[in-house]
């Protein structure tokens, strides 16, 4: 019976209905961004990360419209020793502010300061660099050049001196300060990618159809040349969050009642022996803010690069 | 010496000089190179590799970079020469009324647009169509150079499609703005034979189709046979050899072209070794004096060196040596004594 399965029953149509053939000669059709996601999703860390990022970012916007006045209210009638109850998760400080307000307040000014000052590093390093890379001869020997002095000045001293002069405590200050002493390695990157872009093939095909500097640098190369500038800014807002934190925790930063992490973990080291958890809430904060902005970081580089493989 | 003017001529270039001033010393990659291309014709341009034909092309798109230069002669173009026009108006010839290929498709084309974002980028810089319109533009170029399905083609990426197909793009790209003259520098040197042979046939097609002149750089002289009418031998930055494509493959007159003539291998011979041009081609920085070829030359001779001038062997055949009309030496008695082709070479160099 068995051997009679592989022999055609009479009338029965002998190829494969044409439907069929049709779809195997599809090939899905997967754009560029399709792929990053895909490698990106397929780093676990990153994936983690970014779930982490998303919810940080949410809070640090709701939780601040949710408790109005809460982070800077003082109350005669809270204090340290109250329980902790849902109005208040993590209790009141020594002036009975809600920590948990507080403490997202303190957030959404570092996420503020960290992609404010990474927009200015990706834009200022991203002009700089091109310039550089694009236009070549002196004028890339005398940007270079800047690049290595400010690179080799203890930046944040550098940051510290700015702040100090131009007015401590505010956040705008803060932005340029880091935003201005930061953008050296975006500027390098970008360098790097225009030196190599520059000579390929397809910047020689746009320049023979005719195209002008200016929609070759801005169209065919720094589309190109992106993908290290967001990866350096991904990381570049750990950097920044943590030199904001270091800022006001030696008083150059942002002052009370305005809050931020730094500032909040000034204040707890006051309360070390008796409130230890006050410096565990900023510092872990700190910490999954630094840690999801570094793996983010780490998951866009691996995606971006269009030379990975997936394994389907 | 050169082509007559008339009004057939469609780009002419006159002595061209493209010089590379490099670390090592100043590098003539084009040293005195005239040719001209008719309307609706296809002139091949063959050397080996380093002769100066890429730069050629690229002189005559201007793209020639740093540390390159174009320091003498002409190319007339619609009227006009060239080198001496501003920068912004060569930006609308090139792409619009000159396009060029490239060798490499693979990379080409920008990885990071689609395939139908980059032909009607072509078409929106010179055409000052609408978004709508270009992209139609673009789907419409893509069926002319015979790709199937164009519309869905149109959204894929370079790096989904073979060789071939980018090779066609790139074909695409570069008529969708109806150029009066193609310059394709290599443009079936990556692919393999078959696909070749349907690049060549797409090109000859399009180009009676369009009416267009085609200047075709190639080292291959299999596609030269295919597709050109007039051929340009170059030599070490040299025109050596110019004339119609059926006079250079039957009755060559300068040994270099006879000696990459012989170098192909045919079917159905039996031989056991292939011909080859023996030696190198001399260092660019570095030119021997006299005939540039005589170290590889089978005939050269005392007289060889003296810089041979660039004369007429037959009606519309120009050939750079000193061989006589029918490839004989000058014989003693009539050749030209060591005097006069100092002469000859000093006019020349004045010229």
């Amino acid at each position: 019976m068995a051997r009679s399965e592989g022999l055609p029953v009479p009338g029965a149509p002998l190829a494969r209905p044409a439907t069929e053939i049709d779809e195997v000669d599809l090939v899905p059709v997967r754009t560029y961004w399709q792929l990053v996601r895909r490698r990106f999703l397929q780093h676990r860390m990153a994936a983690i990360a970014l779930v982490l990022m998303v919810v940080l970012i949410v809070s640090s916007i709701a939780f601040p419209l949710i408790g109005g006045d809460a982070w800077f209210k003082t109350s005669l009638t809270h204090g340290p020793k109250d329980p902790s109850s849902l109005t208040a998760p993590l209790g009141y400080d020594n002036l009975g502010i809600n920590i948990f307000f507080r403490l997202m307040r303190g957030l959404q000014t570092s996420l503020t300061i960290g992609f404010f000052a990474v927009l200015i590093i990706a834009g200022l390093g991203t002009t700089i660099g091109s310039i550089a890379g694009y236009v070549g001869g002196w004028v890339d020997n005398v940007l270079m050049r800047v690049v290595d002095i400010v690179l080799s000045l203890p930046t944040f001293f550098l940051v510290l001196m700015f702040v100090a002069f131009m007015g401590s405590g505010n956040v705008f200050v803060i932005i340029f300060a880091i935003g201005l002493t930061g953008w050296t390695t975006a500027a390098r990157l970008v360098r790097a990618e225009f030196l190599r872009l520059r000579e390929s093939d397809f910047v020689q095909a746009a320049k023979a159809l005719g195209a002008s500097d200016r929609r070759i640098v801005i169209r065919h190369m720094i589309p190109s040349a992106l993908a290290p500038v967001v990866v350096a800014s991904t990381l570049g807002i750990a950097d920044s969050v943590v030199t904001e934190a270091a800022l006001s925790f030696l008083g150059f930063g942002l002052r009370p009642p305005e809050a931020s992490l730094g500032n909040m973990l000034t204040n707890a080291q006051d309360y070390f022996y008796r409130q230890p958890l006050w410096i565990w809430y900023p510092g872990i904060t700190l910490i999954l803010l630094v840690l999801a902005a570094s793996f983010l970081g780490d998951g866009l580089r691996d995606a971006l690069d269009p030379r990975q493989r997936i394994e389907a | 010496m050169v082509r007559q003017d008339d009004e057939r001529t469609l780009l002419q270039i006159r002595d061209l000089h493209t010089h590379f001033a490099t670390a090592d010393g100043l590098v003539k990659a084009v040293d005195g190179v005239s040719f001209s291309i008719r309307n609706g014709a296809t002139l091949g341009v063959v050397g080996e590799s380093g002769c100066g034909k890429s730069v050629t092309a690229l002189s005559v798109m201007r793209l020639i970079e740093r540390p390159g230069r174009i320091v003498g002669g002409t190319i007339t173009f619609g009227g006009k020469n060239l080198i001496d026009i501003p920068d912004d108006e060569m930006r609308e010839i090139r792409g619009n009324q000159i396009s060029m290929i490239f060798q490499e498709p693979m990379t080409s084309l920008n990885p990071v647009y689609t395939c139908g974002n980059q032909i009607a980028e072509a078409v929106s810089i010179h055409g000052g169509m609408s978004g709508g319109e270009a992209r139609k533009r673009a789907i419409e170029m893509l069926s002319q150079v015979g790709i199937p399905d164009p519309a869905r083609r149109a959204e894929e990426y370079p790096h989904q499609l073979s060789g071939g197909m980018r090779q066609r793009v790139m074909i695409a790209m570069a008529l969708s703005t109806n150029p009066e003259l193609l310059i394709a520098d290599e443009p079936t040197t990556a692919l393999d034979v078959t696909i070749q042979a349907q690049i060549l046939e797409l090109m000859k097609a399009l180009r009676e189709r369009n009416r267009m002149s085609i200047m075709l750089i190639t080292h291959d002289l299999g596609v030269i046979a295919e597709m050109a009418d007039d051929v340009v031998v170059m030599y070490a930055g040299k025109v050596v050899e110019q004339s119609d494509v059926n006079t250079v493959y039957e009755h060559p007159h300068h040994p270099y072209t006879r000696g990459l003539l012989a170098s192909i291998p045919r079917l159905g011979e039996k031989r056991n070794r292939l011909e080859v041009i023996k030696g190198v081609v001399p260092n660019p920085l570095n030119l021997p004096a006299g005939c540039l070829f005589q170290r590889r030359c089978p005939s050269a001779m005392p007289i060889c060196n003296v810089a041979p001038p660039f004369q007429e062997v037959a009606p519309g055949h120009l050939s750079r040596c000193w061989l006589t009309p029918a490839g004989d030496p000058p014989s003693v008695g009539e050749a030209p004594s060591e005097q006069v082709a100092l002469d000859a070479a000093a006019a020349l160099s004045a010229e």
